[in-house]
């Protein structure tokens, strides 16, 4: 008896081989398993948002109306808080950092929040992000003084705002249109995102995410706890270690993004920066009097999970 | 069951329960809620509402009450008739001159208001028993504003657009730019014809005078003088204020699509204050009750076809149909063709707003895949949904012109029309040519995507 | 052709914006859904006449709301432009506004049959199966109508437990918004059920 899983995500589709690499993810994640499992797990993937709104993942996979999706954590903010810390600034600042989360202290706590929400995290993955710009590169806060920016989280505009920005909300299908125009001068997100909003066309400078970032998004392949609960054993071990061993390929892959994104840049004659230690630090400090204190004064959970998380720093 | 097996099964209960009369907001909703209690697993049911909420509260949808708003504010003034009036006034000398300007105010109305009903009963109400008054034949006159009250969805605002750019996930602003090349083109395509039909009428009306002495109001000659002529000017000015307002605002990189939404209805609000005096709660309340009642009924149907899509979607209906179309390996431009006869098909009996919310996720994947570009398509489609707009046997402006002159024998407001239809074809035939008379504008003002 | 009365209703909100009575200038009487017959049940009279004045009040509202939405809108422009503030708050405050409006005059648009429908029917049936028709179109309506406000009075619920909010910058409550679906659609229902309620009980006094 075969039982059919369906994975929702918001990336564009394309195959195991090519396209945007979190949907590569999911098609190898779904050929791994089904192997192991000789069959008795088969998986339909709908990318490009085709099943269900992004914002409405989440909440399927905690009533059990949607079994698996890869979606950025802390869209669930609304609804569960904690997942906020899965985009806080400066809280991770390097992939290697990231990696630490899933076997410390602040991973496990945020498992069993999660699991309680109805939630269960097959695949840690963290992505890198920057910031592109119309004019000079966005390096240290004082950069970003006066500007029009869209930070694309409640957090990062938190940061925007106590260094001087004008925030901009504005759908991402938008992004583009509003660089061109001048309704916005910067825009800040994930390397690829970066990548496929062709923000390079309409952009002067790029602030990229290689090696040192404060924005660090925890975008995890996900899946229902009743969808779990209902599999086997042997079909759960094979879920978790896949998706376990997926973690190295997304590890690669979204570093190889950061590093394409600064060549785009570079190539359409963009000036290309690196965030060092020090600004790192600096955008830090802000983070934590502004979108760290928010989360932290949330709940008692969100509290305990910033304490988890600083011991990783 | 297959997949093809529900899919029969969910496309016939649609049609059972569409044409039973159910409004078509419920109708959308009830269907997928049935099916979904059959044939998904039971907490599906718990996530409709929200699946409902977050579909409507996207600013750039939300966008469609205060377009709406913006027309209705200028569609309830006397501006529309005083618009056609002084275009009229400066173009009567050229032949046809009263059909031009009622296509060239059509497009100047189109270009404040999102719907293409609204247009041609903005317009229409003063042009057609003007034209009529000239001599012009009735199902010509039917046919100028018919067709040209479709440029409502075609020039930006549009209310289609919107519903397009949100499911295609192509920028709005861009589709806006995209959309005046092509509704230039249509507006020649227009008033080229008229000029060509008015001459023809003119020589017949000019013939029977001379055989039977009966001279018809076309034979009359008009007179205005230069001081009457500028005199007029200044009742065009609010629509250009407002036209220039606008698109400042949102392609100068003052304002974000759903920010200029706000900024319209405002500024059209205002403007109507200022020149027509229309300020008094009495007189503003209908132009708001007028825009809730229709974009209710909007964002019902908008809201409720999400359901109806997620089902489709989660039955693996819209991929399967989606992957039938793929698998007939059909060339580029016959892949094109079947999908806009579907378009047609469709515009039959739906308006465009349903027409769009339902084939989106299915015709949208093969399209992209084929390499074609979304944001021209979207133009093609829209142009391919104004002639369902004006051809029997449900052709929402057909109606209007109904009720704008009743005595019009129906007969003949359809012969009028059809002559247009060929017009908008013939359009679509040239942007499938020249894409550029699209892309073109957008290209230059936005960059090249 | 003439059964596609959504569409005549339409033409005559289209009037109706233009600020024209349906008897308009023109001298032609737009075709209008025929307003029902008052009901002839007293108490079923009573509660429509109580719904009614309920739907112009929250009709008013929605006006407002939709005045406000424009001139945050604007606002939000204008700050950004002249002081380059951020503006973070007005898009919440514009869906928050116009999905409330669009949920609370729901009921006031069926109360006018404001929803349209496919009626290329009502021409080719005859009278008396047209009548059953109609009622079966208002049970199904009314039905799928209760359900959504069911789901949504849960949603809310669920929504002001958890203090669930939105995930913007402002992160305002989500039962705001839920609560206004949820009395919305349940007026909807209403208003449906006191339709099929004036049908059912005005049949029985004139046959
Ligand atoms: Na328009
Ligand atoms: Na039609």
């Amino acid at each position: 008896q075969t039982t059919t899983i369906k994975i929702s995500h918001q990336f564009p589709g394309g195959t195991m081989e090519q396209g945007d690499f979190r949907d590569r993810l999911t098609r190898m994640f779904a050929a791994e398993v089904e192997k192991r499992t000789k069959g008795s797990l088969k998986f339909e993937i709908y990318p490009g948002s085709s099943l269900m709104k992004t914002n409405a993942q989440f909440s399927a996979m905690r009533k059990g109306a949607l079994d698996m999706s890869l979606v950025p954590l802390s869209y669930a903010g609304g609804e569960v808080p904690e997942t906020n810390i899965g985009l806080m600034p400066g809280l991770v600042t390097s992939y290697e950092q990231g990696a630490k989360w899933k076997d410390a202290e602040v991973g496990k706590e945020l498992s069993r929040i999660l699991n309680e929400k109805g939630v269960v995290i097959v695949s840690w993955i963290w992505q890198a992000g920057g910031m592109a710009s119309r004019g000079k590169p966005i390096v240290e806060p004082t950069d970003a003084k006066g500007l029009k920016v869209r930070g694309g989280s409640r957090e990062m505009d938190m940061i925007l705002k106590e260094a001087g920005s004008a925030v901009v909300t504005l759908p991402s299908n938008e992004i583009y249109a509003g660089m061109q125009t001048g309704a916005m001068d910067a825009a800040l997100t994930s390397s690829t995102s970066l990548i496929s909003f062709r923000l390079e066309e309409v952009s002067k400078a790029l602030t990229t995410g290689r090696g040192k970032s404060y924005w660090f998004m925890l975008e995890p392949l996900m899946m229902s706890k009743a969808a779990f609960d209902r599999l086997s054993k042997d079909q759960q071990a094979a879920v978790m270690a896949v998706g376990a061993e997926m973690e190295a390929f997304a590890l690669k892959a979204a570093k190889a993004d950061d590093v394409q994104v600064a060549n785009v840049y570079q190539k359409a004659g963009a000036q290309v920066v690196d965030l060092n230690d020090a600004t790192v630090k600096r955008w830090q400090d802000i983070a934590r009097t502004t979108a760290w204190k928010d989360f932290a004064g949330k709940n008692e959970n969100c509290s305990k999970l910033l304490k988890l998380a600083e011991k990783t720093l | 069951m297959s997949p093809l097996t529900i899919g029969m099964l969910y496309a016939v209960a649609t049609l059972v329960i569409m044409f039973s009369g159910m409004p078509i907001a419920f109708a959308l909703g009830a269907v997928a809620t049935v099916f979904m209690y059959f044939f998904m697993p039971a907490s599906s049911l718990d996530t409709v509402t929200q699946n409902v909420y977050e579909e409507m509260a996207s600013i750039t949808l939300l966008s469609i009450p205060l377009f709406i708003l913006k027309g209705a504010a200028i569609g309830k003034s006397p501006a529309g008739r005083d618009l056609y009036a002084a275009i009229h006034v400066w173009l009567h000398k050229v032949p046809g001159g009263l059909a031009i300007a009622n296509v060239f105010a059509c497009a100047l109305f189109a270009a404040m208001a999102g719907s293409s009903p609204a247009t041609c009963s903005a317009i229409g109400s003063a042009g057609i028993p003007e034209m009529r008054k000239r001599g012009y034949s009735p199902g010509f006159a039917a046919g100028v504003i018919a067709a040209g009250g479709t440029l409502g969805i075609l020039l930006p605002p549009s209310i289609t657009m919107i519903l397009y750019a949100v499911a295609a996930e192509q920028s709005l602003g861009r589709l806006f730019l995209a959309g005046i090349g092509p509704g230039v083109l249509l507006v020649a395509l227009f008033a080229g014809y008229a000029v060509y039909r008015a001459h023809k009428e003119y020589r017949m009306a000019y013939a029977a005078y001379q055989s039977s002495g009966t001279a018809s109001a076309y034979l009359e000659k008009e007179h205005f003088t230069l001081p009457q002529k500028v005199e007029m000017l200044p009742r065009v000015l609010p629509f250009v204020v407002l036209l220039i307002g606008v698109m400042i605002a949102l392609y100068g990189g003052y304002a974000t699509p759903s920010e200029t939404a706000g900024l319209g209805a405002l500024l059209a609000l205002a403007l109507m204050a200022a020149v027509y005096r229309i300020w008094k709660p009495k007189d503003v309340a209908p132009i708001l009750s007028s825009t809730i009642k229709e974009s209710t009924m909007l964002l019902f149907i908008i809201g409720m076809s999400l359901l109806y899509s997620y089902v489709m979607s989660y039955l693996h209906i819209s991929q399967s149909a989606a992957q039938w179309v793929v698998g007939l390996h059909l060339s580029k431009w016959v892949l094109l063709a079947v999908i806009l006869l579907m378009v047609v098909v469709l515009g039959f009996f739906l308006p465009p707003v349903s027409i769009i919310l339902m084939t989106a996720p299915i015709i949208l994947p093969p399209l992209r895949d084929a390499g074609f570009d979304l944001i021209w398509f979207g133009i093609v489609m829209t142009i391919v949904m104004e002639m369902g707009l004006i051809h029997p046997p449900v052709g929402l402006n057909i109606f209007v012109i109904k009720n704008i002159a009743p005595d019009i024998p129906l007969r003949d407001v359809i012969w009028g029309v059809m002559p247009f239809v060929g017009l908008m074809l013939v359009a679509v035939v040239l942007l499938c040519v020249f894409p550029e008379i699209s892309t073109g504008l957008p290209n230059m003002v936005m960059g090249v995507k | 052709m003439e059964g596609f009365r959504g569409q005549e209703r339409e033409l005559l909100q289209a009037a109706q914006a233009r600020g024209e009575d349906p008897v308009s200038a023109h001298g032609f009487e737009l075709e209008t859904a025929k307003p029902a017959a008052p009901p002839s049940n007293p108490a079923v009279g009573a509660a429509g006449a109580a719904l009614d004045l309920l739907n112009r009040l929250l009709m008013r509202l929605s006006m407002l709301a939709m005045i406000a939405t424009s001139l945050v809108l604007t606002y939000s422009v204008v700050t950004r432009y002249l002081f380059r503030s951020a503006t973070d708050w007005q898009d919440e405050v514009a869906v928050f506004m116009l999905v409330g409006a669009t949920f609370i005059c729901a009921a006031w648009v069926q109360g006018a049959r404001g929803h349209i429908g496919i009626e290329a029917l009502s021409s080719i049936l005859p009278p008396s199966v047209n009548r059953v028709r109609l009622f079966l179109v208002d049970l199904f309506s009314l039905l799928f109508c209760a359900f959504f406000s069911w789901k949504s009075w849960t949603l809310f619920h669920e929504a002001l437990n958890e203090g669930q909010t939105t995930s913007s910058t402002l992160g305002s409550p989500l039962w705001i918004p839920y609560s206004l679906m949820a009395f919305g659609m349940t007026l909807l229902t209403l208003q449906i059920l006191l339709q099929i309620a004036a049908q059912l009980t005005q049949r029985k006094t004139a046959p």
